[in-house]
């Protein structure tokens, strides 16, 4: 509290030019980022530039590019298939991203405390952010099966009849959700366990001490002290929500996303390395480009309504 | 006037500048510089070679395939012995799985680094052979006199061009079958299926080995079994065996949309919806195989199985057997698909790469190749003489030929089936939504639309 005090008190600082502290660090700061920002500048910034050339042609990958202006994206407005992965793409990103964040957020309270052992449990909610996307699809491929997979029977013994998880429209995208919730909790909850831990436990004696009780510090200290871990996990969340492939690609086989499970990245690959089509491949990738630029752009401006920093 | 020009005419070549500097940070690996439009060493006429055999200098190859690690130990054996006979050329075996195969080989092609032998699955080479990234192997075929007559027609014929032009020799085929489990009909006491068999007899046998055990209302042993997903497991045959087609012989439009097509295909939705002798594919997408669990009593499918099929009987102690597919109204016709091998265009040792496409062919590579048991050999010496008799029903694949028809292939093939079969497996075999005809007219003139964009 006496340091917030100190901080907010405004003092003389001393300005030079050159040479100072202040440009000594700025120096040294630009010297540490440089292999980032060189890397970024390199292997992203090139190709997303060239990407955006490449969607304003019509080309194969093998026979020159042809001119074609803004024909791409004309296309892409008019094509039925995009605009359903559009729509399940954002499906998935609206259910995952609060779903995800929501266990996570419990999660890690209840993993949140000094018992015998808590560090394996903490491991295992880690593995499946480790592990294979093609390793956890067989493994929910098994989970899902319409005869003798778990889930079936699990939901058997409530009494409710089988359902065919992955290949019933209905359920094809909510089975996609329910196995990358699961898959990308480990990440979250690590957030959230190193936001919760940077919570001085003044605060919460100060709250005691006031007669606040579990729930009312768990609203005013716990939460308005995570936000930031949670402005964090959110922004990751919403980005890789619609970035998702892998899972998409490994519960497909043996056939291909259907009209129920197609997303944004899958056409893009679809069009790109299978359709011969890599500049309406590229439009769409610019298009997402641009979505996920808006959101998280807004995003971030909505931080300063809710986001607390310490 | 002056800047509209300006951006009219040079903005582009930015961009296709900074489209290959994209593509360049992309492409892993990529040794050489991209050399699209360059001339390729061998394009024109081959190196005179009157005495045939390879006489230019020693170099090395790069060969790419698909495959699991049974079938590379079989490339590498041929490639080794190709390597005795022809001590000056060595050549790099490379396997990926199928869709990285493809990512690869077009991620390589475009940055002018792609193998200079590969593996060409029937149906997409128009898709690369109308690209211009393959090299015309006709004026070699030429100059050694070498007799396509001695390989199977259709595996000759899917890399031959309307203009007379080779862009590439079949390596291997598979065609279609009916296994059958000789323990599940003996049981029943059922004769084994044979050529007389037609669609009748196929759903009569069918529905004799459909069987619910233990009376719990899940039925325990199909019938018959079969793969959805892809027109060649089974439906393309049943559409020709009713009398219809897939696309016209131009390759301009689908003739999906007829009654004929329609009633093949209608067929396989009764199997599993109306006759109830084949498992809602559903039940089978994530274990796999029925046949192989010892759960169906037939199954239509691959001749590339027999190596899973034969470990599984082996496993689970029941005996099979191979026969024609059962005849349609129309008669009788299978599917055969052949891999081929392909030499790139940019390659800079074409000679070399010609003798090693031309060994794969051989009889030498073929009866290697027909070790795997995985497919059929190209070779017709091989094919009638060790291949027909070295496992027991290796004689009815064999003879499949004589009424196979090949898996279509054309320009725009995999948009064109993302889309047929998106519809079919949702609306009709998943689920019996619509009748094949319905579903067929829904989707006619989108797939029409792709034909038309080539």
């Amino acid at each position: 509290m006496t340091a917030l005090r100190r901080r907010a008190a405004p003092g003389p600082t001393p300005r030079r030019r050159g040479g100072g502290p202040v440009a000594a660090e700025a120096r040294w700061a630009w010297l540490f980022l440089a292999p980032t920002l060189i890397g970024l500048a390199i292997l992203s910034a090139g190709p997303i530039l060239a990407t955006f050339g490449i969607s304003l042609t019509a080309w194969d990958l093998l026979t020159p590019p042809e001119w074609v202006s803004l024909e791409n994206y004309a296309a892409l407005v008019q094509d039925e298939r995009f605009l359903v992965a559009l729509r399940n793409t954002t499906f998935y990103t609206v259910v995952s991203v609060p779903l995800g964040m929501t266990l996570a957020l419990g999660l890690a309270l209840a993993l949140n405390r000094g018992i015998r052992g808590i560090a394996w449990v903490r491991t295992a909610y880690f593995l499946p952010v480790v592990t294979s996307a093609t390793a956890v699809g067989l493994v929910w491929a098994w989970i899902y099966a319409p005869s003798g997979g778990i889930l079936n029977l699990l939901i058997g013994v409530l009494g409710l009849p089988p359902q065919k998880w992955v290949s019933d429209p209905f359920w094809a995208m909510p089975a996609i959700v329910m196995m990358s919730v699961w898959q990308g909790l480990g990440t979250s909850v690590i957030i959230f366990l190193a936001g919760l831990q940077a919570i001085p436990q003044e605060y919460y004696d100060a709250a005691a001490v006031d007669g606040a009780g579990r729930w009312a510090r768990l609203r005013s200290v716990t939460l308005p002290l995570l936000t930031p871990s949670i402005f964090f996990t959110g922004i990751l969340s919403l980005i890789g929500a619609f970035q998702v492939f892998d899972q998409v690609y490994v519960l497909a086989r043996p056939g291909k996303p259907t009209e129920a499970t197609v997303t944004l990245v899958y056409f893009i690959y679809e069009n790109g390395f299978k359709n011969f089509k890599m500049g309406y491949a590229a439009a769409a990738s610019w298009v997402l480009f641009l979505i996920v630029a808006v959101l998280t752009f807004v995003y971030f401006r909505s931080q300063r309504r809710w986001v607390h920093y310490q | 006037m002056a800047m509209h020009t300006l951006h009219r005419t040079r903005a582009p070549r930015l961009l296709t500048a900074l489209a290959a500097a994209g593509l360049l940070a992309g492409a892993c690996g990529g040794g050489g510089s991209p050399t699209p439009t360059a001339a390729p060493a061998g394009s024109g006429a081959p190196s005179a070679n009157p005495e045939g055999g390879y006489t230019g200098p020693e170099v090395t190859i790069s060969y790419s395939i698909w495959g699991d690690p049974a079938e590379l130990r079989s490339q590498q054996a041929i490639v080794d012995a190709f390597h005795s006979a022809n001590p000056k050329i060595t050549v790099d075996v490379t396997v990926s799985d199928w869709d990285a195969y493809w990512d690869k080989l077009q991620t390589g092609l475009a940055g002018g680094a792609a193998p200079d032998v590969f593996a060409m699955d029937g149906p997409l080479f128009p898709d690369y052979q109308s690209r211009d990234v393959l090299l015309d192997l006709a004026p070699y075929v030429e100059r050694d006199a070498f007799d396509l007559t001695q390989l199977v027609d259709q595996g000759v014929a899917v890399f031959t061009t309307s203009d007379g032009g080779q862009y590439g020799l079949p390596r291997d085929l598979n065609t279609i079958i009916l296994y059958y489990n000789r323990s599940m009909f003996d049981a029943a006491g059922l004769a084994y299926p044979d050529e007389s068999w037609d669609w009748a007899k196929l759903v009569e046998a069918g529905t004799a080995l459909t069987k619910d055990d233990n009376g719990d209302g899940t039925v325990d042993q199909w019938g018959f079994y079969t793969e959805t997903t892809d027109m060649e497991n089974y439906w393309s045959s049943l559409v020709w065996q009713n009398g219809g087609d897939i696309i016209s012989a131009d390759r301009t439009t689908t003739l999906l949309g007829t009654p004929e097509a329609a009633g093949g295909i209608q067929f396989l939705q009764d199997l599993i919806w109306k006759d109830k002798i084949m498992a809602d594919p559903a039940l089978f997408a994530e274990t796999g195989d029925a046949f192989e669990q010892g759960k169906a009593a037939m199954e239509a499918n691959g001749s590339w199985l027999v190596p899973t099929h034969t470990a599984a009987a082996e496993d689970l102690g029941f005996e099979f057997g191979l026969a024609p597919l059962p005849k349609g109204p129309a008669g009788r016709y299978t599917s055969v698909n052949p891999t081929g091998a392909v030499v790139y265009k940019g390659s800079k040792a074409p000679d070399a790469a010609w003798e090693f496409v031309k060994y794969l062919a051989s009889p030498a590579a073929q009866e290697q190749l027909m070790l795997l048991q995985a497919s059929l050999p190209v070779s017709k010496e091989v094919l009638a003489g060790p291949y027909a008799t070295s496992f027991e029903g290796a004689d009815v694949l064999a003879d499949s030929l004589s009424y196979a028809n090949l898996k279509p292939s054309f320009r725009g093939y995999n948009e064109f089936t993302t889309i047929l079969q998106g519809e079919l497996d949702v609306e009709v075999f998943n689920a019996p939504n619509k009748t094949a005809a319905e579903a067929l007219a829904d989707v006619v003139p989108q797939l029409d639309a792709v034909l038309a964009s080539q």
